[in-house]
């Protein structure tokens, strides 16, 4: 089916005296991967609710093709949803699951056993046509949901953190299917997530929510490299916050002032003056002998160091009481020395982003990694 | 401080110790002698009586004390006596029959209905009536009944005493199992399946019809059940409102003949009826309640159980 373009005007969801979704406006193009991604209470599964048609918006319109449908019923919109218990009907078989909203679809009879055979094989689930949906493990019925939503053609795929109730390790394997399949139905997906891994992973662009509200839409890289606030920054992954002085600026470099140092850094608002914050990756530093002489390095000491398998995490003080975290590549002979070892750490000028001054800093909530990665508060 | 906690590390007593110093009750893992006395105490005390009740219904002789050999005259042999062939009494069995079957089939329909429209419709008013829905564990059933006698003899009295009253009487009394076990099941169950079904295409009726009534299959079945079971028990609600011989249940025959009239091991035999009457629908509706949620991930046999029972 051809179509599939999604587009949100200032779309607003308040619940009694809480507002959820706070006028949100956002566009999907035909085809595209598109995640939504933020905390628990973002607002991001509301917004979902609202395109399938469980939740009617407060204000804001939703187009579908051009067509405001923020007024109707589900079963009239061409979009289908992936839920995150799956809601497989437990009284029917694979097959009649799938084959369950073919009934109000102008579908003939003989074409519907053939329909629900392509699509149990475009999952992978031929064969298991006849089990009931608890025969199946959650990784299975995760697919027959995919199926029996595809099997409608719809324009419009949505996605309830469809991965959230799985291992690790077969979320992760269902990740690739997942994109592998977006891309050969050729659907538009709207994917709701709070795992960043999830929404980098899949997505052509993705929109990071925070309290009912947009904070960045972008590609994954994008996002990801060059994050546009505070909130966005910390969610995805881990970042080191610095406090610094921008004290000048020569071609399309930012001069910030830590203590005595001196750094470089040629991303974000280099253009700024006066106090700023400063975020960098972990993965993007690198960690030195105390006393290395090059550029763009700050002194510190190693307080602790996490072994995690493929990298190992270490906690380094600054100089000025600011702790931050170095992941180094686990190589097999990473030994980044023991706690109380005076080092050096290399912040390349490319991988510092200066932030405006005027961000709020990110909320407490967040996922993953504990804190101590933060400011310190020197 | 530090001191006394090494010695009680190094120690450590045996259990064996532990046990003559402090005796039975600081054992955990002893065997619970009271629990099991009383136990079996309550079973004998609420068995043995029946038991006894229902053996003498198959006694040779007329006595319902002096155990005279095995027969089952009383049921099917004696001419006049027996339930198949005193009138009165097997009349009393139809009778019966019929006021479980009218009263399930007219309850469980309207009990579902009350209990989806509360669900769904969120309103103060709602709020007023889910406390009518349990309302008949609140009120004394012979209040109830009483009522309903005025009503009908008073004001309604184109219904008048009879079936058509007890039958009333009786759905009004058992509103609650339809209503209560279905919105149990409706809010186990989520909204989830609904808006699937809507997801997908299904209308709002077609969505309840497809998919919200199959999946309250099984709390329609324990309501029923029960609905029958207790409408084969009952006794004040028809008491009140039969009319003549013709309308009265097995309930109301046995109280009016057991302090005199007619007597004798027949009684026995109609309450062994009713007895194995009841018990079958408990035992049918517990392995259908069981097929019917198979394919559900459940705690099973416990929470069929505890359906059917009504908890």
């Amino acid at each position: 089916m051809s179509g599939g373009h999604v587009q949100l005007e200032s779309l607003t969801k308040r619940f009694d005296d809480v507002t959820a979704v706070d006028g949100i406006s956002l566009e999907v193009q035909p085809g595209e991967f598109f995640s939504l991604l933020g905390p628990s209470g973002c607002g991001k599964t509301t917004t979902l609710r609202m395109i399938a048609g469980f939740e009617p918006p407060s204000a804001g319109k939703i187009l579908l093709d051009g067509t405001d449908v923020a007024s109707w019923a589900p079963n009239r919109r061409n979009v289908n949803t992936v839920f995150q218990n799956y809601a497989l009907f437990p009284f029917l078989n694979v097959e009649e699951n799938v084959a369950f909203g073919m009934r109000y679809q102008s579908v003939p009879k003989a074409q519907r056993s053939s329909r629900v055979a392509e699509a149990l094989e475009l999952v992978q689930l031929s064969g298991y046509g006849k089990r009931r949906p608890n025969q199946l493990s959650g990784g299975q019925q995760q697919r027959v949901a995919l199926a029996r939503a595809l099997v409608l053609r719809p324009a419009v795929l949505l996605l309830d953190e469809p991965l959230g109730a799985l291992d690790a390790k077969i979320r992760k394997q269902l990740r690739i299917e997942l994109k592998a399949l977006q891309e050969e139905v050729g659907i538009t997906f709207v994917f709701v997530t709070h795992d960043q891994e999830e929404a980098l992973s899949m997505s052509d662009r993705m929109a990071v929510m925070n309290e009912g509200q947009i904070e960045q839409i972008g590609s994954p890289a994008e996002v990801y490299e060059d994050p546009g606030t505070m909130f966005v920054a910390d969610f995805l992954g881990v970042s080191n916050l610095m406090e610094a002085e921008a004290v000048g600026w020569r071609d399309g470099e930012c001069t910030l002032q830590v203590g005595e140092f001196h750094l470089r850094s040629c991303c974000g608002e280099v253009g700024t003056r006066g106090p700023v914050k400063v975020v960098v990756r972990p993965e993007r530093i690198q960690l030195l002998e105390h006393g290395a002489s090059q550029e763009n390095s700050l002194p510190g000491m190693i307080q602790r160091s996490v072994y995690v398998g493929s990298t190992l995490h270490v906690f380094v003080q600054l100089f000025e009481g600011t702790t931050i975290q170095v992941w180094i590549t686990n190589t097999g002979q990473a030994d980044a020395g023991t706690a109380g070892t005076p080092v050096s750490v290399h912040l390349p000028a490319e991988a510092l982003r200066v932030l405006g001054a005027g961000d709020e800093p990110a909320p407490a909530e967040r996922e993953g990694e504990a804190a101590g990665t933060v400011a310190a508060g020197a | 401080m530090a001191t006394a906690i090494d010695k009680t590390v190094s120690a450590p007593p045996s259990p064996a110790a532990v046990g003559a110093h402090r005796g039975f009750r600081g054992n955990p893992w002893r065997r619970p002698w009271a629990m099991e006395g009383f136990t079996w105490l309550y079973i004998i005390w609420s068995i043995v009586p029946i038991g006894i009740a229902v053996l003498f219904s198959f006694n040779k002789g007329a006595s319902q004390a002096t155990w005279q050999g095995f027969s089952t005259k009383w049921y099917i042999g004696a001419q006049v006596t027996s339930v198949l062939h005193n009138p009165s009494l097997h009349h009393a069995v139809i009778q019966t029959l019929i006021l479980a079957g009218l009263t399930t089939l007219i309850c469980v329909p309207l009990g579902v209905a009350f209990a989806i429209g509360i669900d769904r419709w969120r309103s103060r008013t709602a709020n007023g009536l889910n406390f009518v829905m349990i309302f008949s564990f609140v009120i004394p059933e012979l209040l109830l009944a009483v009522a309903l006698f005025m009503l009908v003899t008073q004001a309604l009295t184109f219904i008048g005493l009879g079936t058509d009253a007890e039958v009333a009487g009786l759905v009004v009394w058992n509103l609650s199992w339809p209503a209560i076990i279905v919105r149990a099941r409706l809010a186990s169950i989520g909204s989830s399946y609904e808006e699937a079904a809507s997801d997908l295409g299904a209308p709002r009726l077609s969505a309840v019809g497809r998919v919200l009534l199959p999946m309250l299959t099984p709390a329609m079945l324990a309501s029923a059940v029960l609905v029958f079971a207790s409408t084969i028990d009952d006794f004040v609600i028809v008491e009140q409102l039969s009319s003549t011989a013709s309308t009265q249940p097995m309930s109301v025959l046995i109280y009016a003949n057991v302090h005199g009239g007619l007597s004798g091991p027949a009684l026995n035999a109609l309450a062994t009826i009713m007895l194995v009457v009841s018990l079958l629908a408990a035992v049918i509706g517990f392995f259908a309640y069981r097929w019917l949620t198979r394919g559900e991930r459940t705690e099973g046999t416990a929470e069929a159980l505890a359906t059917i029972a009504g908890i």
